[in-house]
């Protein structure tokens, strides 16, 4: 799966073990983005032993915020079955509020592999 | 008021960005990018201009909530943004309904009195819990507007339907 970045959402892909996504998300409906990614992403844990997701945004609004801690949890109960999920938040050294974001995420984090990169 | 000076008093007022009209989430696609280009275009620092564009944004999507809820009486908003040596102020006006007044002015009176880690804890709180009773969005924009900014005021106005004011500074 691929999506192109849009001026209102990040650009995605989702391969058998890896999730990049990287850009702006504030889409005008944050359903009909989040849907086909989860749905996706939870079709791909379900096949793999092990998967790695990286994120790198510039700013989310707040009705995205809610996608990505359901997309989190995801990856945490899927870790929390023993499968090794591995997870970069990277965000520029300049950018406290998604330094920010990606601390509070952090914190429900505790059987997968959670690491912030400061880029 | 002549023409010019609407347009005089937008220029002492620092105002650069000023929408007025039926907003949806189609006219904000095709203004967001002219407002991040001219608010990067006043300020480098890339940290402050993300916060006045994600409250500009959580400003604009409130209008567009409040709108969707009175389309069949015309709900229109405004939304503008300003500069001046100080910073960056977002400002925002909307019809609402007078039923909603008391619960909004409590919500917000409460985020105006919380300190910068108890705004991030709420945040974090709200994303756990789900949106309030009643709520269209997340129930996070104000708490994300109260998080970006530095200061924010609101004001309720009967004029003589009752229009919501909210005005947020963002300064470095």
């Amino acid at each position: 799966m691929h999506l192109e970045a849009t001026n209102r959402t990040p650009e995605v892909s989702i391969s058998d073990s890896v999730l990049e996504m990287k850009g702006e998300c504030y889409p005008e409906d944050i359903t009909v983005f989040a849907e086909p990614i989860l749905e996706s992403l939870a079709e791909k844990l379900e096949a793999c032993d092990s998967y790695s997701v990286s994120l790198e945004l510039r700013y989310f609004n707040s009705s995205s915020a809610k996608f990505f801690f359901d997309f989190f949890e995801v990856l945490e109960e899927t870790a929390a079955k023993g499968k090794s999920i591995s997870i970069e938040w990277r965000y520029r050294s300049s950018d406290n509020s998604m330094k920010e974001a990606g601390e509070d995420f952090e914190e429900d984090m505790e059987d997968a592999d959670y690491q912030l990169v400061e880029i | 008021m002549d023409s010019h000076d609407f347009h005089k008093l937008l220029l002492s007022r620092g105002t650069f960005f000023c929408y007025s009209g039926l907003l949806s989430e189609e006219v904000l696609s095709a203004i967001s990018g002219i407002v991040r280009e001219q608010v990067s275009d006043i300020e480098h620092d890339s940290d402050l201009t993300t916060r006045v564009f994600g409250v500009f944004i959580e400003q604009a999507q409130n209008i567009i909530r409040y709108s969707e809820e009175r389309l069949a009486e015309g709900g229109i908003g405004t939304v503008a943004i300003g500069h001046s040596k100080e910073g960056f102020v977002v400002e925002a006006i909307n019809p609402m309904n007078a039923d909603k007044m008391l619960s909004l002015k409590g919500n917000l009176e409460e985020l105006q009195k919380m300190e910068s880690k108890d705004l991030r804890k709420a945040y974090k709180q709200r994303l756990r819990d789900g949106p309030p009773e009643g709520s269209k969005g997340a129930g996070l924009g104000f708490i994300e507007i109260a998080r970006k900014s530095s200061k924010f005021e609101f004001d309720f106005v009967e004029s003589p339907e009752l229009l919501f004011v909210l005005k947020a500074w963002i300064v470095p």
